[in-house]
């Protein structure tokens, strides 16, 4: 029972950054219905700023981390506004295609930044552990929990209350009949590459923050989003949320039991586990679990 | 039937999943003419040439200078390499020639597939490889290799180059590394239970985990074998097998990266035990990363010579060769490994025919002795004889260290545990393939 909860924490914890990552390929979807597969490069930019702000800069950790998501949000922007606004209007692909371009561009840049060796966000007492009915969990890891559920509840309290959050929801809704209520469609557009470049950050900070840091091919770990985003929903942001954790736990237990349950899928099947679910979720509901069901004319 | 927005964009995400998936899995990675037999060599002068009476030896590397997991060590190791051949030629060069190793660097991503590309397009043009860095990757050019003649400096101590005669090699492999590894542990940590082998799914990691499992059965200790893919978003797998197993010595034969998230993510869970490492999953970096505490409790690195800052004079003369860099094991290496192919150029030099491909495979075949300026003793550099009479054994094994210039200092000089000093190295450890 212990190994279980301990697996199910782990994967938790490593789950959260999935979250903090599909929360913003949500974010640009609902607002723009854009997929953008420029966050893998918000994500290793927005690490690599707050390895900056802290290690060059000599900044504390959080001040360090607030000023890298503003600088995280501020590239989304200029993303948005430079790469994206002016293909308004064409085909939904196209515009994806533009988003692998733009993460190809940025991560060349941050590759230049780093070279070859890792950049290592120093965590104050990261390493120190907690003991919590009988499971193990290091105080970086719960910070990175802490900071997660924030920004969860900050997202969910902004869409509710906030004005810019209520003009996202319509835009969401239709773009066109928002537009006709004056709302700024393309501010919108704008205020959610921000906000996913602001979470890409907060995930890259944590993964620089970790064991081996920042390196040229860390990108990849944001492609775990992808499967976490389907079984979520694409538009869901509570889907976003689950499916990021859903994907870490899955991943954790599968590590944890599969080599002595089922060795016949040979070594390390965790890596495959999430998508394994992922296609179990789209079997049964194709927009998966939160995601909107639309309706078709056939 | 239409297709709707949005079932377009879950079916094109879903493609896309599947392709990040298998990125996830695939990660882990002159002049001259074309006559074979001069290729490589020319009497104009190299380019930016230190001697301009000299002519020119074009040597190639490939290397893993990116995104590969070795990059933080393959860029020491290739700068250390270009630092040692402008030594030589500030010296006079080599039988009238200065070597050049600056115009065919390639960067293979530790990739086999990129290696064997890498060295295609530089076959016609080098006379060597100054570097050919991973096991699979070097095995993926090595038929390439003894067609033309070409003799290469490996960048990895997989055992099986001591059966390769056109491989030249320094300082004991991975298994022997391993292997004294394990002996050390046995002795100086009190290991007595199991010892756990976690490895890369390749050529490097098995080496390794042979020389560990021959070691553990030797000691007559429980051994279990765990292999890991590349990635530090990859290692939950073996940090589970570490917390469930609960080996004493974990020998660990991944990248640094990988290394620092198993041992930084199984002390987190509590797990508590010795880690020897094989010499390239150290990073000094990592002393700077969450997992620094475990590290420094726990972690022991093999190494064939002595890190950095050791007093030999051929440390020293890299460090001033070398000049004001961040001191970094990757240039220990690369220094130390370009020492039998300039002694097997100084051989071939003295050749009927001088310097050519096929008098520098001979050269290299027949090298009873090379002066690694005390980095290794010179009988460590013997080729001539049978792989089991004249193979390296001796290792170093370093504790983390972090007042030391590369995070390591050594712990117990050089030498052979009784596994590594009994084997039978008829055959190499682990069958490349």
């Amino acid at each position: 029972m212990n190994t279980f909860a301990q697996a199910v924490l782990n994967g938790f914890s490593q789950g959260a950054i999935y979250a903090l990552l599909a929360l913003g390929y949500v974010m640009i979807y609902k607002a723009t219905h854009v997929i953008s597969f420029a966050q893998p490069a918000l994500m290793v930019c927005g690490g690599l700023f707050s390895y900056h702000l802290t290690t060059q800069v000599g900044l504390p950790f959080w001040p360090g981390l607030l000023l890298a998501m503003i600088l995280g949000a501020l590239l989304g922007m200029a993303v948005e506004r430079l790469a994206l606004r002016p293909m308004v209007g064409k085909p939904v692909f196209t515009l994806a295609i533009i988003t692998i371009g733009v993460d190809i561009v940025l991560r060349i840049g941050a590759n230049r930044y780093m070279g070859a060796n890792p950049r290592i966000v120093t965590f104050p007492n990261g390493s120190r552990q907690y003991e919590v009915f009988g499971l193990s969990i290091t105080h970086q890891r719960v910070a990175l929990i802490a900071v997660t559920a924030i920004t969860v509840v900050a997202l969910v309290m902004f869409f509710r209350y906030a004005k810019a959050g209520l003009a996202m929801r319509a835009t969401a809704l239709n773009q066109e009949t928002a537009l006709a209520q004056g709302i700024r469609v393309g501010a919108i557009f704008a205020l959610a590459w921000a906000i996913a470049g602001g979470l890409a950050t907060i995930a890259g900070t944590f993964v620089a923050a970790g064991s081996a840091g920042m390196e040229q091919n860390t990108w990849i770990i944001a492609l775990k989003a992808l499967p976490a985003i389907i079984i979520g929903g694409l538009d869901s942001l509570p889907g976003a949320v689950i499916g990021g954790l859903a994907v870490g736990i899955v991943e954790s237990l599968t590590a944890v039991y599969q080599p002595n349950v089922a060795p016949f899928l040979g070594a390390n099947f965790a890596l495959v586990a999430p998508y394994a679910l992922m296609f179990l979720v789209l079997l049964v509901r194709p927009y998966g679990l939160f995601g909107t069901r639309e309706v078709e004319r056939v | 039937m239409i297709m709707t927005h949005r079932r377009f964009m879950t079916r094109a995400l879903a493609g896309a999943a599947i392709a990040a998936l298998v990125l996830s899995g695939c990660r882990g990675g002159g002049g001259g003419d074309e006559d074979g037999a001069s290729a490589g060599i020319t009497e104009e002068p190299c380019p930016d040439a230190v001697n301009e009476d000299n002519g020119c030896i074009y040597l190639g590397a490939i290397s893993d200078l990116t995104k590969g997991p070795f990059a933080p060590l393959a860029v020491p190791i290739t700068d250390a390499q270009k630092a040692f051949w402008q030594r030589v030629n500030e010296e006079g060069g080599v039988g009238g020639y200065d070597i050049n190793i600056e115009d065919h660097i390639a960067d293979a991503e530790y990739n086999p597939e990129i290696h064997n590309r890498r060295y295609q397009e530089m076959r016609n043009d080098i006379l060597a490889l100054g570097q050919t860095l991973g096991s699979s990757q070097t095995l993926a050019i090595l038929e390439d290799m003894k067609n033309d003649d070409v003799i290469g400096i490996p960048a990895s101590w997989n055992s099986a180059w001591s059966f390769e005669d056109q491989i030249l090699e320094s300082g004991a492999n991975y298994c022997f590394e391993a292997m004294n590894g394990v002996d050390w542990a046995v002795q100086a940590r009190g290991v007595s239970g199991t010892v756990m082998a976690i490895k890369y799914p390749n050529d490097y990691g098995g080496d390794a985990a042979a020389g560990a499992k021959a070691a553990a059965e030797a000691n007559g200790l429980e051994f279990v074998e765990v292999e890991t893919p590349t990635g530090q978003d990859n290692q939950a797998g073996a940090v589970a097998a570490v917390l469930q197993q609960q080996p004493e010595l974990i020998v660990v034969t991944t990248g640094p990266a990988e290394m620092a998230t198993i041992v930084g993510g199984a002390a987190a869970q509590g797990w508590q035990g010795t880690v020897v490492g094989s010499s390239p999953t150290w990073n000094p970096a990592l002393l700077q990363s969450a997992a620094a505490p475990a590290l420094e409790a726990m972690y022991f690195q093999a190494g064939p010579w002595g890190p950095w800052g050791t007093d030999t004079p051929g440390h020293e003369a890299m460090r001033n060769a070398l000049g004001d860099v961040t001191p970094n094991d990757g240039y220990t290496a690369g220094w130390a490994w370009s020492y039998p192919l300039l002694a097997a150029l100084e051989a071939a030099a003295e050749m009927d025919g001088g310097i050519t491909r096929a008098n520098l495979v001979e050269a290299a075949q027949n090298l009873e002795e090379v002066d690694y300026e005390d980095i290794l003793p010179p009988e460590s550099g013997n080729q001539a004889g049978e792989p089991d009479e004249v193979a390296w054994r001796e290792s170093v094994i370093s504790r983390v260290d972090p007042e030391a210039p590369t995070g390591v200092s050594i712990e117990q000089e050089m030498s052979a545990g009784p596994t590594a000093e009994s084997y039978d190295f008829s055959e190499p450890c682990f069958a490349l393939r």
